[in-house]
């Protein structure tokens, strides 16, 4: 559950994203420029916060009216071994040695859903976070390591899978179902897309970080829609904006079906008046905006 | 022997109602708080707490009934109950010291051959930790239920009561009054007295967990759990009167605060408390179904909905908000315009910027958008489907409680939400 410090919002007075040319970054340095939110976005081209002077670096960056997000990653794509592990785990040592030297006015984390355990069908923030991977022991671990750090309130923002045109990582999700539909005119399931998940559009994520930014809120807040689909439904959904056809194929399945729900109360209780875009309309947002790129 | 004279010390809920029961039963009785003003008010036949017939059991006894702020008039009781509020804080950890300091205070006007009972919620081990002699203190367990508080008190199940040596019979004003109300007496160890009030708790909370559980997946695949419950309750081993019906969460405060007695003991004593704290995880997820409907039904597509609250009492027939999950919901809706109406309990108590207080639930109904019944007073059931309909601007009627026939409602052109089945849709539009 999030505690609004700001009960009505006011802009930061600056924001340092660090992260800003990942698939979520981008979207939120451009809503928070919506928003007249003055913005720092820093990338690894421009910090390399694993660099043994990462912390020193961007401590010499920061103002203590600043807002920070950290949303820098090596994210499951790159591996799930212990290398990212450690590098992901030294970028966070490099923020909490900023932390030490400059105490921000607040600071976002994005954390994911991967700390709970996929034996839970159904996750709130009071779910036991149990990681399964270290991937997602890195997240809770650096959660803790940035809570532990600094005396400024702390947003931890759990993500679910996020989509969007602009996605790199192709994981098992949106992005990929419709790069695979335009590619091949096929989408391939993992055994009959039994499983449900809740994606959310990355506008959405972006959405509510400009929210928690402007409360200056502290505590855990899961980001996630509150609706969950099946994969086979996903790719119905996915498959029926393309104008031609597009066979769905299921396969012999490897793994043991799991379900993710979310239940949203806290995202409802911080946020009332915030409206997810539903589905269908964020899936047809996101086709467009490929189908332009070309 | 004669009848003993009663003593009740503490006006609260449960100390006008056993008052009232004991007079009921012939007993002479006096009625002691310190609080001159809330006697004063007492004896003037005002109630400070609404309970149905205890305005009439009061009435028809009230020649055996003495009330007082003098502590030295419970000096002729064979028997007197202490009958104080535990108050408990929002993790349902109580507050003691009020119950230890009335002790205190009745142990000087006490007779010399007097019983003192201790009626309260008190964690196991209080009763022995008094500094009392253990022949004349016990400890009997309390079965209140707000709105049904005076059947409990006039025809209770059995007494449980808790003593220093169970196996020796009970001084003779207890028994005389305790076998006035022909049921089973058991008498036990204190600290088994205390658990067994717990373990009483423990068992409905875990029944409504069922019920809560189930019904949630009825909504989801199509089953209905008021076709459930009844096949359950012929169950002998389930049984009649089991706590079936889905609710919105624990409220009222003395169920959470045996749940987290249980809790604190478990974690002092190294035994394993998950189911309960499962239990607990259960209620607070449950509690936040009316929001979930709103915003999932009305809130997302209309950014100024007005919404109507009927009832803001944590259940019917009380004036009580403690944890109510009416209050819950209001206070999430600071964004919108609410209109609200309770039978008893002022519209002062909805914490909300934008409130408007109505004088019926069908003025509530007018222009609003949704209607959510969140206390099941009797009187909704009075409510008309084509009257919200008419009345109505919105289409959305979320009744937890079953207070309306959903069916008819949804006749009517609404669209019907409740716990344990699917929605209920207007199928014309």
């Amino acid at each position: 559950m999030l505690n609004h410090l700001n009960e009505k919002p006011i802009n930061p007075a600056r924001v340092v994203v660090l992260g800003a040319r990942g698939f979520i970054g981008r979207a939120l340095v451009a809503a928070l420029q919506q928003a007249g939110i003055a913005v720092m976005p820093v990338s690894s081209a421009d910090l390399d916060l694993t660099a043994e002077d990462g912390g020193d670096r961007l401590a010499a960056m920061l103002k203590p009216d600043d807002a920070v997000v950290l949303l820098s990653a090596l994210t499951p794509d790159k591996g799930r071994g212990l290398q990212p592990f450690l590098s992901n785990i030294r970028m966070a040592a490099s923020l909490c040695h900023a932390l030490a030297k400059v105490t921000p006015s607040h600071v976002v984390y994005f954390s994911s859903d991967s700390v709970y355990p996929m034996r839970v069908g159904l996750i709130s923030e009071e779910t036991c976070a149990e990681p399964e991977d270290l991937y997602g022991m890195m997240h809770l671990a650096r959660e803790m390591m940035i809570k532990s750090a600094t005396k400024s309130p702390v947003s931890v923002l759990r993500t679910t899978l996020v989509y969007g045109a602009a996605d790199t990582h192709n994981s098992y999700g949106p992005n990929r179902l419709r790069r695979m539909a335009r590619k091949d005119g096929r989408i391939a399931l993992f055994g009959q897309g039994e499983e449900t998940r809740d994606h959310i559009p990355v506008d959405d994520v972006a959405g509510l970080t400009v929210l928690a930014l402007r409360h200056r809120s502290a505590g855990t807040l899961n980001v996630a829609t509150g609706c969950s689909v099946s994969y086979a439904e996903l790719a119905k959904k996915v498959a029926a904006l393309f104008d031609g056809p597009v066979e769905i194929v299921g396969a012999v399945r490897q793994s043991p079906i799991t379900h993710r729900h979310f239940d949203v109360t806290n995202v409802r209780k911080a946020f009332p008046t915030f409206v997810f875009t539903p589905l269908e309309k964020g899936l047809a947002k996101a086709h467009c905006e490929m189908m332009e790129q070309g | 022997m004669s009848k003993p004279v009663i003593g009740f010390a503490g006006m609260t809920h449960l100390g006008i109602n056993s008052a009232a029961a004991a007079a009921a039963r012939g007993f002479e009785t006096v009625c002691f708080d310190a609080d001159a003003a809330l006697i004063a008010q007492l004896k003037s036949g005002k109630l400070p707490v609404v309970e149905p017939g205890l305005p009439e059991l009061l009435e028809q006894s009230k020649s055996r009934i003495a009330y007082t702020a003098d502590v030295a008039d419970l000096k002729r009781c064979g028997v007197v109950y202490i009958a104080a509020d535990v108050p408990t804080d929002d993790r349902g950890q109580s507050d003691l010291s009020g119950i230890r300091a009335l002790i205190d205070t009745v142990v000087t006007g006490l007779g010399g051959n007097a019983i003192l009972v201790v009626l309260c919620q008190v964690p196991p081990g209080f009763t022995r930790s008094l500094a009392l002699p253990k022949e004349r203190l016990y400890y009997q367990v309390e079965t209140l239920i707000f709105g049904r508080a005076v059947e409990r008190a006039m025809h209770p199940e059995r007494f449980i009561v808790g003593c220093v040596e169970p196996d020796k019979p009970l001084p003779q004003a207890a028994h005389t009054f305790l076998s006035a109300f022909g049921c089973p007496i058991l008498p036990m160890r204190y600290e088994s007295a205390e658990l067994a009030k717990i373990s009483i708790n423990c068992c409905l909370v875990a029944s409504v967990t069922v019920a809560n559980t189930l019904a949630e997946l009825c909504e989801r695949i199509g089953a209905d759990w008021s076709e459930i419950a009844p096949a359950l309750k012929l169950d002998k081993r389930i049984g009649s009167h089991a706590y079936l019906a889905p609710g919105l969460g624990l409220a009222g405060g003395n169920l959470e605060r045996d749940l987290a007695t249980v809790c604190w003991l478990a974690d002092a004593h190294g035994t394993d408390a998950g189911a309960v704290r499962a239990w607990m995880d259960d209620s607070s997820h449950r509690r936040a179904w009316p929001l979930r409907t709103l915003h999932g039904e009305v809130l997302a597509a209309h950014p100024k909905a007005v919404i109507g609250v009927l009832g803001l009492a944590y259940k019917e027939n009380t004036h009580s908000t403690k944890n109510s999950p009416s209050l819950a919901l209001i206070a999430q809706l600071k964004p919108w315009r609410i209109r609200v109406y309770d039978p008893v309990v002022p519209v002062s108590s909805a914490a909300h910027p934008d409130v408007t207080g109505c004088a019926s639930a069908v003025e509530v109904a007018q222009g609003a958008d949704a209607l959510v019944i969140m206390t099941p007073w009797p009187v909704f059931r009075d409510l008309k489907a084509d009257q919200l309909a008419r009345a109505m601007a919105g289409r959305a009627v979320i009744d937890p409680f079953r207070i309306l026939d959903g069916k008819t409602v949804a006749s009517a052109g609404l669209d019907y939400f409740t716990l344990g089945v699917p929605p209920l849709r207007d199928k014309k539009r």
